[in-house]
């Protein structure tokens, strides 16, 4: 018997969609797989009741609903996940890609003497083998694990749909033995959450701009065009290094990768490593005066044209047709 | 305090990875201190600098070519650095975690550093493994990804992004920290710091490499990315093709 946990991660009290999507990708992984099984963990208080309907398939959720771990604690976390791990034989442990989970799977791998595979674009269930792009974007590589058991944090994915899907999660509540006397450091005192949009991360529609927006003013286009479709602003590179919007916004190499289901590109030539960050993108439209810029290799739908042009003409049409709604 | 960095060397970003013969060419490739190591080795020298008689010692794991990048180290304001010297070319980021293990363990051998800086990831492969699991093998707390640090009494306050907002964590040495970009702006070097940093020594540690790697790389290939692009004649026409053909909003 194949046994999969998954690592879902609350906050404040609501399970990430991004773990919800890792779930039903490990379902589907799982579905090729002879007699394999699926067993979620979840560490910290949470309303499980939300999650009929959303996560797939049939299994058993261990859920540690312990206040003190409502905040992310290294070595709480580690050792409960170490514990259900063993405890339940199971054979790989995957993460949606997190800033948890980069911090707390290379330490489990550690700890379970368990090969890590990180940003897996896709996980080859046969072969256990995944790829991922390296190199600043420009090349992809593949890994094969080396040992027994497997670690997998997977690459943030679009969701197929929306729609309810099919199957019933037993919650089994778990008493953590995980606690010392002691306080254990590092210690999370507080996350203060940003108001507004939803993060880059997380985001179904992104609005990102580049070095044609010409400056911070242009994203104001960029913001009443996320707000109007309930998304997120993001940045290239070139945008963050001139200072128009922070490095919490910047998506590529080194900033974030994202799945949304709909991309747009706008003033954005499409640097290698930008391209990277947008491989699982749904969607991509494509915003630039210059027809000849990388950023058209990816894009699904182009609107040639001056950003400052196009962008106020893109925001009528829309409200134009939200007003019809 | 006495304070470790570790610093490794990658491919320049704006240099182009050619392909000869199937396999990577990196032949022509300028290889340059992880710029992320470049953050975590500022820090480190900014913490030497607030606390009297630290010592920043920085441990890499490079080959015998990389003069420039230990140089380099010295000039920003290490006191010394440590080439790591392997018996063969380390393949994994687990590897790499116990030699630079076993590099810091045997230079302080009566405990642990007080501060181990790292840089979030290397720019090549991107894995960002080795922060944590070399704090795990070292048995130290670790922050990964700071994007701000205090001292404060008997902690270091450290911030790091996730998704949508600001965790706010306080650590107690030793630790080890990896730096997220915008932890600071390394310093320009100065002639000075140049002539300075020739009075300052290179060491070479040789170490035999025991361990198997817990992860092994079996290919590389470039990246096609050729999607069919349609043109759209105007804003009106994109929004009817998302909303209706695409049912996006």
């Amino acid at each position: 018997m194949n046994k999969f946990l998954v690592f879902l991660e609350q906050r404040e009290g609501i399970v990430k969609q991004a773990s919800i999507n890792a779930w039903n990708r490990v379902q589907e992984l799982a579905v090729l797989q002879a007699n394999s099984v699926v067993t979620g963990i979840l560490a910290g208080p949470a309303d499980t009741r939300q999650l009929d309907g959303r996560m797939a398939g049939y299994g058993v959720l261990y859920h540690a609903g312990d206040k003190r771990l409502r905040l992310y604690h290294q070595e709480y976390y580690t050792r409960f996940v170490e514990d259900i791990f063993n405890r339940e034989r199971c054979s790989a442990l995957y993460f949606a890609d997190t800033a948890l989970s980069r911090d707390l799977a290379p330490r489990l791998s550690v700890r379970l003497q368990a090969s890590l595979l990180s940003g897996c674009t896709t996980a080859d269930a046969d072969r256990a083998g995944v790829s991922r792009p390296v190199y600043s974007g420009s090349s992809l590589a593949f890994f094969v694990p080396e040992r027994q058991p497997r670690i997998y944090i997977l690459s943030s994915c679009a969701p197929k749909s929306s729609d309810p899907v099919e199957g019933h999660i037993n919650v089994i509540d778990v008493v953590p033995q995980c606690f010392t006397a002691e306080d254990i450091f590092p210690v999370v005192r507080q996350i203060v959450m940003r108001e507004g949009p939803p993060d880059v991360a997380e985001a179904r529609i992104i609005v990102a701009g580049g070095r044609g927006m010409g400056g911070a003013e242009g994203f104001t286009l960029l913001e009443q065009l996320a707000l109007l479709l309930g998304g997120a602003v993001g940045a290239s590179r070139a945008a963050v290094d001139e200072g128009w919007r922070p490095h919490a916004d910047q998506i590529g190499q080194t900033g974030k990768t994202v799945a949304p289901a709909l991309y747009f590109a706008c003033g954005i030539s499409g640097a290698v490593q930008h391209l990277a960050g947008i491989g699982s993108a749904g969607i991509v439209v494509a915003i630039n005066s210059d027809p000849h810029a990388p950023i058209f290799n990816v894009a699904d739908y182009a609107l040639i044209g001056d950003v400052h042009i196009v962008l106020p003409k893109l925001l009528d049409s829309l409200q134009e047709f939200l007003k019809k709604q | 305090m006495n304070i470790a960095v570790c610093v490794c060397q990658v491919p320049d970003t704006a240099s182009v990875i050619g392909y000869v013969d199937g396999a990577i060419d990196r032949s022509r490739v300028n290889e340059v201190m992880n710029p992320y190591d470049e953050y975590a080795l500022e820090e480190a020298v900014l913490v030497k600098e607030r606390f009297e008689g630290s010592i920043v010692t920085v441990f890499s794991l490079v080959p015998d070519s990389a003069k420039e990048v230990l140089r380099k180290a010295l000039t920003m304001g290490a006191d010394r650095v440590v080439r790591v010297s392997c018996s063969e070319e380390v393949s994994d980021p687990f590897q790499t975690a116990q030699m630079l293990s076993r590099a810091i363990s045997s230079f302080y051998p009566t405990g642990l550093p007080d501060l181990v800086f790292c840089g979030k990831q290397s720019t090549d492969f991107q894995s960002a493994q080795v922060p944590s699991m070399l704090a795990e093998i070292l048995g130290m707390a670790s922050v990964s990804g700071i994007t701000s640090l205090r001292a404060s009494g008997d902690f270091f306050r450290v911030e790091r992004e996730v998704e949508g907002g600001i965790e706010y964590i306080d650590v107690t040495c030793p630790a080890l920290l990896s730096a997220e970009k915008g932890l600071n702006e390394p310093r320009n070097t100065s002639i000075r710091a140049v002539m300075e940093a020739r009075k300052k020594s290179i060491d070479i540690l040789e170490l035999n490499l025991h361990d198997e790697p817990y992860v092994v790389m079996t290919g590389l290939q470039p990246i096609e990315r050729k999607k069919t692009c349609c043109i759209v004649p105007d804003e009106h026409e994109l929004v009817r093709i998302l909303s209706h053909e695409c049912n996006l909003f």
